[in-house]
């Protein structure tokens, strides 16, 4: 008990602290508190059997979580750590003329500041290598960085930001992915046309499925642009040390990728480079790239001391990358009993400024376009276009969520027009084992039908029918 | 008032990357006491992988989840590791464990077969022994063999392994072939209450049946599965990045970027579909990205049900469900006439 309250006061003393004496924006490195929890291993019991698949085991990393004792890269300080800010362009289109860094460099406590010539290649992107680490020439959307600051304190650094002065020519620019895709639109990377990727799923022949159809619907449905918001930003902590071997913790999902990018934009061997990534504090895709890891590298090469950054929450809608929007067009033909005989799919996705992920994410639509159905006579078509706005990248289910939204609302609405159950119209067309893809591969272990009957029986579908 | 409505929507994803290489490679030392650890260059980033990859050698082992230790994410330490995407660390990065877990085995089981008298192909590790098949009564504790195999034998039982998925690239013309090793399915059902005054739409209730191979971890499953409708409601109700004019987002922050908080969490029940594929590491295959795929549009086929209105728009706030209401009932003159007579029904 006598621990318990102690546990208390502190943090009763901490808040006080933070409320009325501590500047936030300051930010310290934390000193660990003595530790005045019991330490002792209570491992469930379930851990300890075995067979051990299938076990409803806590999880290894629960108690640290439980106990407040996880460290994220935010937690972490190393002596003489500096922070980090990058200067975002706030404008959608345009020609970058000058950076005017020096009143800015000399502030009382800025270390350094870099922009994007310093960086030695200055691109990086999982398939097209179209995004700047840092913009030098182009900016492309409102949230592309344009110079990073290195300083004592963050708010220091936030200071010397304001005191970098860019001078920008306005380009035209293009937001809408309808107009990207017409002939006379600005070209977001002139002079390639801003449809960067298409894909094409055909099987059977359309035509005929169309012409054999009693009945045929048609309709478009449009998703929106989301984040990914995981509850951890973006955070990294760059060291660069005298043998010119640099340590990079960073909240990277894939840090084998990582390390290839970045020894790639510092044009380094990749066995001088280690990256380190704690436990991540939700990815969900937007984790899954290289951000400002290069920038706090150089930050740190320039100053010789540890450089952290940790992204505001605004950075993490502005500058990562977000769930494509996309147009989706569907017109499919089907029997009297519901059959589905042809399909017709047109998807638009707006990539935004970079391509990022997004032809893993076209890929993955355009496959997965005709849901889960057999259909003999298909036709999928997708396209991902420049626009001049936050890149869409990875993010969970890769274009999935956005196709089933459409094909199931249209399953819906082709049933309610047969008056079919949309139960029965899911399972007259569902996979079954052995069933032919869209891509023509043979699926094995296919449970849609066991799934849809499951649900139907727990939520109680036949009973509710009214 | 409240109209009551309920949606289903079935989905289907791939687990892996699209043709593309996304190999894992992993080792598995096992320590002199029998129990083991692994190296693995996944990021653990919330979801329980580490925990369901350390289930999984220790059941390639025989031993105990508490036995395993796993050790993550440095470039340094540990081998490569296509990373924490699509759907795959469990069936890849799984099955690259399994497979070093194997190799470390096999070294245990040489030692082991002259101790028992028997030939290595006849052992099994179980229950943290070594035991030879249908005669478990002849067995030596796995941490006995352990420490003989390294302290006299001079033969650490380390085993190191990857794993890639097989694919068959697609035809640029047709887009024939096999993109994906293996595909996991789900249904989910939403009941909603839409409020067709105010056009506001509760989620009341989901129904969530999932398919992921065998769950190596049904609470992880679980867990996987309600996040991801949390997510999936936002996407559907709430969640939208706005622009201004000038390409300039105007509501980055919490405050005017809505998203789905405790109180909006619908009851959720999950069931987690019996399958079992023969590719996986035990039969398992992913769940992570699934569970927030058909979650959308379930709710929107309840709001349909429940006012007849079709949203093709994303989110579907509350503004634009009424508006579809209003369009509608001016369509349907006859219709509100009859309604407004008898109210309540």
């Amino acid at each position: 008990m006598a621990r318990k309250t102690d546990i208390g006061e502190r943090e009763q003393r901490v808040t006080q602290k933070t409320l009325h004496s501590v500047d936030e924006t300051l930010r310290l490195p934390a000193v660990t508190p003595p530790v005045t929890y019991p330490i002792e291993t209570l491992v469930p019991q379930v851990r300890q059997q075995t067979p051990a698949v299938g076990q409803r085991a806590t999880r290894s990393d629960g108690r640290m979580h439980g106990l407040g004792q996880t460290r994220y890269i935010d937690d972490l300080a190393f002596p003489g750590m500096l922070y980090a800010k990058i200067k975002r362009a706030g404008i959608a289109s345009a020609r970058i003329k000058r950076i005017d860094t020096r009143e800015a460099e000399a502030m009382p406590g800025v270390m350094a500041v870099l922009t994007g010539r310093e960086i030695p290649v200055n691109s990086f992107g999982p398939s097209l290598k179209d995004q700047p680490v840092l913009a030098d020439d182009r900016v492309f959307h409102a949230g592309d960085g344009v110079a990073a600051v290195a300083a004592v304190t963050e708010q220091i650094a936030l200071e010397a930001l304001d005191k970098i002065k860019v001078e920008y020519e306005p380009l035209p620019a293009v937001f809408d992915p309808l107009e990207a895709l017409k002939d006379d639109a600005h070209k977001v990377h002139a002079p390639n046309s801003n449809v960067y990727a298409t894909k094409i799923i055909k099987k059977g022949d359309i035509d005929k499925g169309f012409a054999a159809s009693d009945r045929i619907f048609e309709g478009r449905f449009r998703t929106q642009m989301v984040e990914h918001v995981p509850l951890e930003p973006h955070a990294t902590i760059a060291v660069w040390d005298p043998n010119g071997r640099v340590t990079i913790y960073s909240t990277l999902g894939r840090i084998t990728l990582g390390r290839a990018d970045v020894a790639r934009t510092l044009k380094m061997p990749i066995n001088r480079i280690r990256i380190i990534a704690t436990i991540v504090g939700g990815n969900f895709g937007g984790k899954n790239e290289i951000t400002q890891e290069p920038v706090l590298a150089l930050l740190s090469k320039k100053t010789g001391r540890p450089v952290k950054g940790t992204f505001t929450r605004t950075e993490e809608f502005i500058a990562t990358t977000t769930r494509h929007p996309i147009i989706m067009d569907y017109k499919t033909g089907v029997s009297k009993a519901g059959k589905i005989l042809a399909r017709k799919v047109r998807l638009v996705l707006d990539g935004g400024a970079y391509c990022s992920w997004s032809e893993t994410t076209l890929g993955k639509a355009c496959i997965l376009a005709a849901g889960p159905y057999n259909i003999d006579n298909l036709l999928a078509e997708a396209f991902v276009v420049y626009t001049n706005k936050t890149m869409t990248g990875a993010m969970r289910g890769f274009g999935a969520p956005q196709v089933c939204f459409a094909y199931e609302s249209h399953m819906d609405d082709i049933a309610c027009a047969l008056n079919i159950d949309p139960l029965d119209i899911r399972l007259l067309n569902a996979f079954e084992e052995g069933s032919s893809s869209p891509t023509g591969q043979v699926l094995q272990s296919v449970v849609v039908k066991d799934s849809l009957l499951q649900a139907a029986q727990r939520f109680g579908w036949k009973e509710a029918r009214s | 008032m409240k109209r009551r409505g309920r949606g289903i929507a079935c989905m289907w994803y791939p687990i892996g990357f699209t043709v593309a290489a996304n190999p894992s490679a992993a080792v598995v030392k096992i320590n002199e006491d029998g129990t083991a650890t692994v190296l693995t260059g996944t990021v653990e980033t919330g979801q329980g992988s580490l925990t369901v990859l350390g289930q999984i050698a220790a059941e390639e082992l025989g031993i105990a989840t508490d036995d395993v230790h796993v050790v993550s994410a440095d470039t340094d330490a540990t081998p490569m590791d296509t990373g924490a995407i699509a759907s795959r660390t469990t069936y890849v990065t799984g099955n690259a464990v399994r497979l070093a877990a194997g190799k470390a085995k096999a070294i245990l089981f040489e030692v082991a077969a002259p101790m028992l008298g028997v030939k290595p192909d006849q052992l099994e590790a179980r229950d943290r022994k070594i035991q030879v098949k249908d005669y478990p009564q002849r067995n030596l504790a796995l941490g006995e063999v352990a420490n003989h195999a390294q302290v006299v034998m001079g033969q650490p039982p380390i085993g190191a392994a990857s794993f890639n998925p097989a694919t068959v690239a697609l035809d640029p013309e047709t887009g024939q072939g096999k993109p994906f090793s293996t595909y996991v399915y789900a249904t989910q059902i939403a009941e909603v209450d839409v409020d067709d005054e105010t056009g506001e739409v509760e989620v009341l209730r989901i129904v969530a049946a999932h398919d992921c191979g065998t769950a190596i971890n049904p609470m992880l499953v679980e867990g996987q599965i309600e996040g991801g409708i949390s997510m999936g409601v936002g996407f559907a109700l709430q969640e939208e990045i706005l622009f201004d004019d000038a390409g300039r987002q105007i509501n980055p922050s919490f405050t005017n970027y809505i998203m789905p908080t405790s109180l909006d969490m619908p009851a959720i029940e999950v069931d987690i579909v019996k399958s079992f594929d023969p590719t996986g590491p035990f039969g398992a295959k992913g769940v992570g990205e699934p569970t927030a795929v058909p979650t959308a549009a379930a709710i929107l086929n309840a709001i349909h049900n429940a006012v007849g209105v079709r949203i093709t728009s994303l989110p579907a706030t509350a503004e634009k469900v009424l508006a579809a209401i209003k369009a509608k009932r001016a369509q349907e003159p006859k219709r509100i006439a009859a309604r407004a007579r008898q109210p309540g029904s």
